[in-house]
């Protein structure tokens, strides 16, 4: 998923490929004067990153601030996100909504994810989330909805009137609708925009850079490189570069050429 | 959820009794905007007025939008930090924060405790300069001419400040994933301390001058006001749910950088009228400088880089007679780093309220997917309910007073 590189050490992990120089590193410190290179490992996918820091470090296990208690108290699942984030089934999110707000819960935000690029598999293809938090005991929650393609979700703008606009721009540029929203319109794209910009198979339109000898570099082939769907190669292919391997490139320059 | 103030509305509800015998009235839409200087930015508004009476608004927003959180999707984690800073062009750093905390969280980056001073100075500081803005620009709208050169005065001062550290005077970006781009000019710290001798005593300037000029407070008390649960419901945050009464600032409840370790106060009001937003910001004026020099103080010489060459370039002494340094440099340069795996959220009190950035992570060198929390975009929601059953010229003081930054609203 991530592991790979110019080292060319294709079945290696993300482990060994960040922290397999580390040794020859070091010891090619000759000068003692000056600072000595640290190199730590990143931690490895592991989904539940900063969630479980403060635990680990011995500190308060009984957080107030910890959404655990309530998240059972509603009948939630927990999400195995960084985030104290729960799975809400899309036709309870407003009676769980109502009940957030009765405990003074704010809507901070609401974000819209394609996850149709994801490199894992996801339950569906969007997801809807709820950002809500507490001011005066400061607990954050997200709430997951998954939802199909063409799936609606009820709004909550009954709820919290903050929903507003924030489910404006979910429904503007990720394309997603909102059952009982009094007033969804566009909200940030043009009027004349088709098409929903953040979902991801919506185009970039972005011109080839053009080099000497009609050379060119495809901007999509070049960033497949640094996705998380290819494995790393800096997205530039030593064959493409030396003017061989023409079957790899793309077919056909994009209409019109560069500009 | 409407905030009626009934004594204003008197007049629609007299005229509706004599049923218009006498005169033909209507409703009237006008438009304001989106090239019009009291909207600070392009924001168009369409408001709907009986007579010289706002019964409606409708905002407009997008005319900014440049589509950040796609670019982000596109670009790899250090290069995002160019575009975080452009969202809120008055308070840079609070995205610029925001931004850099959560690729940090999610790389686990240990971030040297010169950066998170220099980083917590550049923060408040860029808060003073967003408030000066607010107070100069707003007093503006209210037909003040003056308070305008005297806050830019500061203003440039600051810019001069960032200019240093950094090169640019606005959208500066000298943050980095684990630490700053650079250090911080030798004589920078004694320059902050100049600045803020002579910014404090403009304060009590401003304090004299005009935030208790009559004209002033008659034109802001009582307009506008937005009750503490109508506040919370709509989402609002920083100075503007502050005034409302909610004690809500991100830098004492999730503390971030630090700020655990400085004494400072929340200003808060209940009052929640457009003269308590106007205060406060007054008042944060001087609890930010007080962070500043007690910062200052905690500065010490050190890195401002995590030393993990995994996130950080090397030096540039080291490329010439090392190798691994030289394909680190290859590596971070041209495709950057893979963060693990995750979804990571860190709030960070902007000069407008909560800033985050959630960002999704799929293991490659690029966010999945970017989305902006920004707080002028939701604070905007407070226009609508704010301005029903007030005059069209508290419209203006309305819309100054709520402080929105349309490109943190379009993005």
């Amino acid at each position: 998923m991530t592991g790979g590189g110019n080292d060319g050490s294709g079945g290696s992990g993300n482990t060994e490929k960040l922290t397999g120089r580390n040794a020859s590193m070091q010891s090619s410190q000759s000068q003692p004067v000056r600072p000595v290179a640290e190199v730590r490992p990143v931690p490895v996918d592991d989904p539940t990153v900063g969630r479980h820091s403060l635990a680990a470090q011995g500190l308060n296990p009984t957080d107030p601030r910890d959404v655990k208690p309530l998240m059972a108290a509603l009948g939630l699942t927990e999400d195995d996100a960084a985030e104290p984030t729960a799975i809400v089934p899309a036709e309870q999110l407003r009676e769980v909504a109502m009940q957030l707000k009765a405990r003074g819960f704010m809507l901070m935000d609401t974000v819209g994810i394609d996850y149709s690029a994801y490199t894992s598999p996801r339950p569906k293809r969007f997801a809807v989330l709820h950002n809500v938090y507490h001011p005066d005991d400061h607990r954050r929650l997200f709430l997951r909805v998954w939802l199909h393609d063409g799936e609606p979700l009820d709004s909550l703008y009954p709820v919290w009137k903050a929903a507003n606009y924030l489910e404006r721009e979910v429904y503007d540029l990720m394309g997603v609708e909102f059952v009982g929203h009094p007033d969804l319109r566009k909200v940030l794209t043009p009027d004349d925009l088709e098409g929903h910009p953040l979902r991801k198979d919506f185009p970039l339109g972005e011109t080839p850079t053009l080099f000497r000898e009609g050379r060119f570099l495809d901007p999509a082939t070049f960033r497949a490189g640094l996705s998380g769907q290819q494995r790393g190669l800096t997205g530039y292919r030593g064959e493409l570069r030396r003017g061989q391997g023409e079957d790899r490139m793309p077919p056909v320059m994009p209409e019109g050429g560069p500009k | 959820m409407t905030v009626t103030q009934s004594k204003k509305l008197a007049p629609i509800e007299r005229d509706a009794e004599n049923s218009g015998a006498l005169m033909h009235t209507e409703i009237m839409s006008l438009n304001v905007g989106p090239q019009h200087p009291s909207t600070h930015g392009v924001l168009r508004l369409v408001v709907d007025m009986d007579g010289e009476y706002v019964i409606k608004v409708t905002p407009h927003m997008g005319y900014l939008h440049t589509g950040f959180e796609k670019t982000f999707e596109n670009r790899t984690y250090q290069q995002g930090v160019t575009y975080a800073p452009r969202t809120d062009y008055l308070h840079c750093f609070g995205h610029e924060l925001a931004y850099v905390l959560g690729v940090e969280k999610l790389l686990q980056a240990e971030v040297p405790e010169r950066a998170t001073i220099v980083r917590v100075i550049l923060h408040e500081l860029g808060r003073i300069h967003s408030h000066l803005v607010f107070v100069g620009t707003g007093m503006l709208d209210l037909g003040a001419l003056t308070p305008f050169f005297y806050a830019f005065r500061e203003k440039e001062a600051l810019q001069d400040l960032f200019e240093s550290v950094c090169g640019y005077r606005m959208n500066q970006g000298y943050f980095r994933v684990g630490g700053l781009s650079r250090d911080i000019p030798e004589d920078w710290p004694a320059r902050v301390s100049v600045f803020l001798e002579q910014f404090e005593k403009g304060v009590t300037e401003y304090e004299n001058l005009f935030a208790k000029n009559p004209i002033f407070l008659d034109r802001a008390t009582g307009v506008g006001v937005i009750p503490r649960d109508v506040a919370l419901d709509l989402g609002l945050t920083g100075p503007n749910l502050r005034a409302s009464g909610v004690a809500l600032d991100h830098r004492k409840a999730n503390p971030y950088c630090g700020y655990e370790n400085y004494q400072f106060d929340v200003p808060v009001s209940t009052a929640g009228d457009s003269l308590a937003r106007f205060q406060l910001r007054l008042m944060e004026f001087r609890e930010s400088a007080k962070i500043v020099r007690q910062a200052l103080k905690m500065l010490k010489p050190g890195p401002v880089k995590d030393p993990n060459r995994k996130i950080s370039l090397p030096p540039r002494h080291e490329l010439e007679t090392s190798m691994e340094a030289v394909i680190h440099h290859f590596k971070l340069v041209t495709e950057g780093f893979h963060p693990p795996v995750g979804e990571v959220y860190v709030p960070v009190e902007s000069a407008r309220g909560e800033v985050g950035y959630y960002i999704v992570s799929d293991g490659g060198s690029m966010p999945y997917r970017v989305k902006i929390r920004a707080p002028s975009f939701v604070n905007l929601q407070a226009l609508e309910y704010a301005c029903v059953g007030s005059q069209f010229a508290d419209l203006i003081t309305i819309l100054a007073t709520i402080d929105p930054v349309l490109g943190d609203v379009d993005r």
